[in-house]
């Protein structure tokens, strides 16, 4: 039999003693270094963990209170309306408490950037004693026209450029400094602003783009803006101690502060008002003599213009008198020339009237002669007519004989004609008598005969009348129409009579015409001669009057032309007098304009100044703590968010780390029961061998405290510092070793080690030497619930039925596993879920809330009315645009007041399509306010435990109050924005989200809008999205150490529980390799078990870890931004994963472990 | 040529500088469907034969052949699939797997070899019928053994091995277990390996190897092979 010293447990066959005892540990560790490194392991990560994150907080906060300590970060800024004097400074200098105060001045201007465009620079004057500048390149500004720029916002300047002041700057604002350029000199940080904010301002767009410092001489004002006090304290940051002695010192100062504002006050006044009164004096002095001397000139000049107006008043009527004579003269002339004209006028007209009765006398003569001849005509044709009336008569008497002759024939005639007609009708009768009888025998044949013999007869002779009838008718008709010739002749004859017979009527009258004529001429003929001899008398009258008249118009002439040539004298002597008192009127005028101006303007000034003095109110005065600078704050809450994670995420490491040490020593005490008993048997003492194993587990612990403690205090700041430098100035971070959190590390790993070792043994201890070192019976099998459940249990594979029999077997280790895996998977998801939110708030704000591409703000004081032009611009630029008020107002609360963004839409339809308003939880649809209600985003409603229904009051920088009734809270992410009805407000119509076109280029149609001089900025939302997104990267390094922290617990309590596992059951396995099982068979069957606690604690841990990410995000505040807690599917994917590729992992590195289990060895003997 | 054959087999352990030698040099034969017993002094070697002839350990110099074949130039994969189907082990603590019930620790070994016996049946023969569904745990030490037995005979094995079978039996139960390994051996021809440090045993068994100091002492067959029972010790 060869002895093998192969386990250092074999140190206690040597003489016991207690160093035997000691290097008996001391190989026990060399021995099974696994579970020691376990042991040391979990407790590094968890001191490590715990430390690193609680640490973190305060180096970060050491770090900047170094950097505010160095650099002489002010205590208390004090502001008055009315500004400060350099005694007022002193006096605040000399106080108590106070080490040092300095005047300085602040100033925004709108500059120009190298590439032309206007930002807005916050500028101050540099301070000596009082927040001092790290310049970090150049030097700083020496001269009044030189500049020291921004460091990190530096806005593209560099050394050399000259920063000019933009034309958009306003009187008011330029008169503060010395120059409009200035030259830059160097670069540097200021502990005034500490991370990325720049603040706000009036001017411009509203943002800062960066600040500058100048020498003081640089600005032109004489009172400071504010002045920065020193106390001679010094607190740690953010204590409640500094809390509570500045809101003392404030208080103190108070009253002082108010005085020296006070006082300031009063001497302004005071002076304003004397110089006010000398102004006064001076101006009615002034205004008395000027008057005084106007007078005067006026009085003159009235004078003057007297005298002008009668010299004027004599010319007018000498021009008059001319004017009249001239006329008269005319007059004259006139009827001197129409007379010329009329005499010769009837001279032609008495030779005409001569001439004319000449002819008139030779024309009667040749009518006389001519009458005569006509009478004798005359008389002829009255005798020819006369004979022809005779002859006339006569035949009428012939013709009436004839007439009645004829008369006569006619009527025998037609007596003949009766008769004939008689007897032929008679005859006809008594033929047809006859005709009767001879046809009816009435009549004898001779009777008849005869009868007919005398008809016959009396036939005959009726026709022989009848012959001698038509001869007579036809003597009749040519004696008829000879007659008929007769009395044409006649009718002709008398005709041709009665046309001689007016012939000579009419020559009759012509005759009688022509003698009265002649009479008549005659008697004109008289007439006229004795009218042309008196037209010849008036003639000659006339002719003398006219040469009278000719001589004394050419009198009055010459008479009119001396009066004229006086006139022309006169007027020249009146026009150079009227000139003259129109050069005075003019220099008077002006004068007195002159004069009334000056007073005018005197009075305005002081008038002015009076109200100006009216308003200067009394002075307020502002003692402001550091708690208003946005990079004190910010860091505040910033270095919170690491502090908060730090709160809950160690307990997890603790209890794991607790858990871990008591299984391992349980295991390790249940090992060495043997051991205990043979020690027990030698004498040696509970104590002694509790030393043991006190020490094993004290000195992993120790040594894992030493190593977690040193490697998380370094890491984690590390990590979480470089994460913040993204937001906040390069300063190296200062590592802190905080000896109390070293002790509470060290103590907590050493009660979680001990105290679980301690557990441990006691049952052991207290057993007998001799049961002891008898083998403890193994756990016995036993049947699980699920063997209950044929249907399940039959239908399992018999190395699956093993496992879970085998994981139900050891519950310590279940339920420990199930809290590592569990927490692993826990931490992941809370990690992941972390960046989810984080990175995803910037997204849902502006993918699923805030769906405009863009926001344009308009120029202040754009009432209701939109300029056209730009109403134009937006519709060629966009597809779409609302119009809304927006505002910076406050919510006021009973005990705090939160300024926020105020919101009111001008459309009520259109707004919801470029603000998607809804609830957080399901979504549902908000609708926009009613008059006297608002919308609140969520953010404030759970800062504040604000509800629905509630009353709230928000209040304008103008102090101007409004309560509305809230009406539903709806997610948002980033700005704390408040919805509301825009008749519940008077505000300005200063902005409008826009929707660009699909496919347009952004950027050019933001510059082509920025252009429009109503526009003071185009907002594009993408933007803020990419900037919000990358600036919260930096909390994706702090999610990248939870994630190795969840993976590396994960990793020891796999690898230690599987590490017990495996040497617990050594036999058992021992025993499988024996009965031939591969090695992947073996390690399947072993491992198992692993996969399948780790699905069971990963199911666990994605509940909790819903949870646990949950609270995080809940502890995790930062200003005017809301996270969207979320976690995205692929993170719970990725958790899943990872916890299985732990397990995984884990499981390879463990087969080599069993492979190397020696078979021959392990079933030896019972342990 | 013999069933088992041993030609000079050492096993050298190294410890550091010191070479300790477990076998220097043991050569024996066993034939097959005999009942052999090993014996010897505590560290005399014999375990390291048994370890070595399982297929649980492997030999520095010489050949081990079993039924032909060389297990000696087996790799590691080879011999675990000779220990799967060719070997059964009796363990003097049993080795029975405490997680699962007498039957199920039959199974375990049986359902991984190509031509395994029903275990149910195999616990039968055993005289376990009525305890199949027991733990471990509800078994007694002979019990338990029987269930080893049982677990070895289930895989159908060309040599069944067992180291000190009895050693944590008491005398009673200790003969029945011996009992059903000789029966086992009778009934079925299967060659049963035997070790222990009792002299007492070699009375029962066809062939007797003596092993001391790493070296066989003595092998011999043994002529009146007596019944268990009539052994006494």
């Amino acid at each position: 039999m060869v002895v093998k010293y192969k386990q250092p447990k074999n140190g206690f066959s040597k003489r016991p003693s207690k160093s035997m005892l000691k290097k008996a540990t001391v190989r026990e560790i060399a021995g099974s270094f696994g579970r020691f490194f376990a042991i040391l392991a979990i407790c590094a990560l968890g001191v490590g963990f715990f430390s690193g994150v609680r640490i973190t907080t305060p180096a970060m906060k050491r770090t900047i209170q170094d950097f505010y300590e160095k650099h002489d970060f002010y205590d208390l800024r004090l502001l008055s309306t009315l500004g400060w004097e350099t005694e007022d400074v002193e006096a605040f200098e000399g106080r108590e408490h106070i080490s040092a105060a300095e005047g300085s001045y602040q100033f925004d201007v709108i500059c120009i950037d190298p590439e032309g465009n206007d930002i807005v620079l916050k500028t101050h004057s540099i301070t000596e004693k009082v927040n001092t500048l790290w310049v970090t390149e150049g030097r700083l500004p020496e001269k009044d026209d030189e500049i020291l720029m921004d460091y990190r916002s530096n806005c593209g300047y560099a050394i050399g450029d000259t920063i000019r002041f933009s034309s958009e700057n306003e009187e008011d604002t330029t008169d503060h400094f010395t120059h409009t350029a200035y030259k830059v000199v160097g670069f540097a940080e200021s502990p005034l602003y500490i991370n990325f904010e720049r603040g706000s301002t009036s001017l411009g767009n509203g943002t800062v783009s960066g600040f500058a410092y100048l020498a003081p001489e640089g600005y032109a004002d004489e009172v400071y803006s504010e002045i920065y006090v020193l106390t001679d304290q010094s607190f740690p940051l953010y204590s409640d101690e500094y809390k509570d002695y500045i809101d003392d010192l404030k208080e103190e100062l108070e009253d002082f502060t108010d005085q020296r504002a006070d006082a300031r006050y009063q001497r302004i006044l005071d002076d304003a008002n004397e110089e006010l009164g000398d102004a006064k004096q001076e101006l009615a002095d002034k205004e008395k003599e000027g008057q005084e001397e106007l007078d005067d000139a006026r009085k003159e000049l009235d004078d003057a213009k007297i005298e002008l107006e009668d010299a004027k008043k004599e010319i007018a009527d000498g021009k008059a008198e001319i004017a009249k004579n001239e006329g008269k003269l005319a007059d004259a002339n006139n009827e001197l020339t129409d007379a010329q004209r009329e005499l010769s006028d009837g001279k032609e007209k008495l030779d005409d009237g001569k001439k004319q009765l000449q002819m008139a006398a030779a024309e009667i003569e040749k009518g006389e002669k001519e009458l005569e001849e006509n009478r004798e005509k005359l008389t002829q044709a009255k005798a020819q007519l006369d004979q022809a009336k005779s002859q006339l008569d006569q035949t009428d008497e012939t013709l009436k004989s004839a007439q009645s002759q004829l008369d006569a024939a006619s009527a025998q005639l037609m007596a003949a004609l009766t008769q004939i007609d008689e007897g032929e009708n008679a005859l006809a009768e008594e033929e047809q008598k006859l005709i009767a009888a001879e046809a009816y025998g009435l009549m004898d044949p001779q009777s008849l005969a005869a009868a007919k013999a005398a008809l016959a007869q009396a036939r005959q002779t009726l026709a022989q009348s009848r012959a001698q009838y038509n001869d007579g008718m036809a003597e009749y008709q040519k004696n008829l129409a000879a007659y008929k010739d007769g009395v044409a002749q006649y009718q002709n004859g008398l005709a041709e009579y009665n046309k001689g017979m007016q012939e000579y009527r009419d020559g009759i009258a012509q005759f009688q015409n022509g003698e009265k004529q002649i009479a008549d001429a005659k008697k004109a003929y008289g007439e006229g001669v004795a009218k042309w001899n008196s037209s010849v008398k008036e003639y000659e009258d006339g002719k003398k009057e006219y040469e009278d008249g000719k001589a004394e118009y050419e009198k009055g002439k010459k008479e009119l032309q001396k009066g004229k040539k006086e006139l022309t004298d006169g007027e020249k002597e009146y026009e150079d007098g009227l000139a003259e008192y129109e050069d005075g009127l003019v220099e008077y005028e002006d004068g007195k304009a002159e004069f009334d101006e000056k007073i005018a303007d005197a009075k305005e000034k002081i008038r002015d100044a009076e109200d100006e003095l009216d308003d200067l109110k009394e002075p307020e005065t502002y003692l402001l703590g550091r708690d208003t600078n946005i990079g004190y704050a910010c860091f505040e809450s910033d270095s919170q968010i690491v502090s908060q994670v730090a709160r809950i995420f160690p307990i997890f490491f603790i209890l794991v780390a607790a858990l871990v040490c008591m299984t391992t020593m349980t295991r390790m005490v249940e090992e060495q029961r043997g051991y205990i008993g043979t020690l027990k048997a030698l004498g040696y003492t509970p104590r002694d061998i509790m030393g043991k194993f006190t020490f094993y587990s004290g000195f992993a612990a120790f040594l894992g405290t030493v190593i977690g403690y040193g490697i998380g205090i370094i890491l984690f700041p590390a990590v979480i510092w470089y994460a913040y430098l993204m937001m906040y100035l390069k300063l190296p971070l200062q590592f802190y070793f905080d000896e109390k959190l070293a002790a509470a590390s060290l103590i907590t790993a050493l009660l979680c080690s001990i105290g679980t070792t301690w557990l441990s043994c006691r049952y052991e201890l207290a057993e007998t030497a001799a049961s002891l070192m008898r083998p403890k019976a193994p756990a016995p099998g036993k049947r699980v619930f699920l063997e209950y459940l044929p249907f399940i249990w039959n239908r399992m594979k018999f190395l699956h039925k093993v496992s879970v029999r085998n994981i139900f077997r050891y519950k310590r280790r279940f339920f420990m596993m199930i809290v590592g895996i569990s927490g692993c998977t826990a931490l992941l998801l809370t990690g992941f879920g972390m960046k989810d939110s984080v990175a995803g708030f910037a997204a849902a704000q502006y993918d699923e809330i805030l769906t405009a591409d863009a926001q344009v703000d308009f120029k202040n004081g754009t009432k209701n009315e939109i300029p056209p032009s730009l109403l134009k611009l937006l519709e060629g630029e966009t597809e779409s645009y609302t119009l809304l008020s927006t505002g910076a107002w406050d919510l006021v609360m009973k005990d705090a007041v939160k300024g926020i963004n105020l919101l009111a839409p001008q459309n009520q339809k259109q707004f919801p399509s470029y603000f998607d308003l809804h609830e957080e939880a399901g979504g549902k649809e908000i609708s926009l306010p009613k008059q006297g209600e608002v919308l609140l985003c969520v953010a404030l409603a759970d800062r504040y435990h604000i509800e629905q229904g509630d009353q709230i009051t928000l209040r304008s920088e103008d102090m101007e109050t409004v309560q509305l009734k809230v009406a539903g809270i709806f997610e948002n992410h980033v700005y704390n924005y408040v919805i509301v009805h825009p008749a519940d407000f008077n505000l300005d119509l200063n902005a409008a989200y826009v929707m660009f076109p699909e496919g347009a280029n952004v950027y050019q149609a933001q510059t082509k809008i920025a252009k429009n001089k109503n526009v003071t900025g185009v907002s594009v939302f993408e933007d803020f999205k990419v900037r919000m997104t990358n600036m919260m990267e930096s909390l994706n390094l702090v999610v990248l150490v939870v994630i190795l922290s969840a993976a590396g617990l994960a990793f020891v309590v796999l690898y230690n529980l599987t590490n017990i596992n495996i040497t617990e059951r050594l036999r058992e396995i021992a025993t499988i390799k024996v009965l031939g099982f591969y090695p992947g068979e073996t390690s399947s069957y072993v491992f198992r078990e692993n996969y399948l606690l780790t699905l069971f604690g990963v199911l666990a841990g994605l509940g909790l870890g819903v949870l646990l990410h949950r609270f995080v995000m809940a502890q995790i505040i930062v200003d005017m931004v809301h996270f969207k807690v979320v976690i995205h599917r692929e993170s719970y994917v990725y958790s899943i994963i990872m916890t299985f590729l732990f397990t995984f992992l884990v499981s390879l590195l463990m087969r080599r472990k069993l492979e190397n289990i020696d078979m021959a060895q392990s079933l030896k003997s019972v342990e | 040529m013999s069933y088992v054959q041993f030609n000079d087999v050492k096993k050298t352990y190294k410890s550091g500088e010191v070479e300790i030698h477990a076998l220097s040099g043991v050569s024996f034969s066993i034939e097959k469907g005999e009942f052999v017993v090993i014996v010897g002094a505590s560290g005399a070697g014999k375990t390291t034969i048994l370890n070595i002839l399982g297929g649980m350990d492997t030999l520095t110099t010489g050949t081990v052949l079993v039924d032909g074949n060389d297990i000696s130039a087996y790799r590691k994969r080879e011999l675990t699939t000779y220990r799967r189907q060719d070997v059964g082990f009796v363990f003097q603590f049993y080795n029975l797997v405490q997680n699962l019930t007498a039957l199920e620790n039959v199974e375990l070994a049986a359902q991984i070899c190509k031509d395994p016996l029903p275990a149910a049946q195999v616990l039968q023969d055993v005289g376990l019928a009525d305890r199949m569904k027991n733990f471990p745990s509800q078994l007694s030490g002979g019990e338990q053994q029987r269930v080893a037995i049982a677990r070895a005979l289930a895989k159908n094995p060309k040599l069944l091995l067992c180291d000190e079978p009895t050693g944590a039996l008491d005398y009673v139960t200790g003969k029945a277990v011996l009992k059903l390994l000789q029966d086992t051996c009778k009934n079925t021809g299967m060659t049963v390996i035997v070790i222990t440090h009792n002299l007492a045993l070699t009375a029962m068994a066809d062939r007797i190897i003596t092993v001391k100091s790493g070296k066989i002492e003595k092998e011999y067959l043994n002529p009146q092979k007596a019944d268990i029972e009539t052994i006494e010790w």
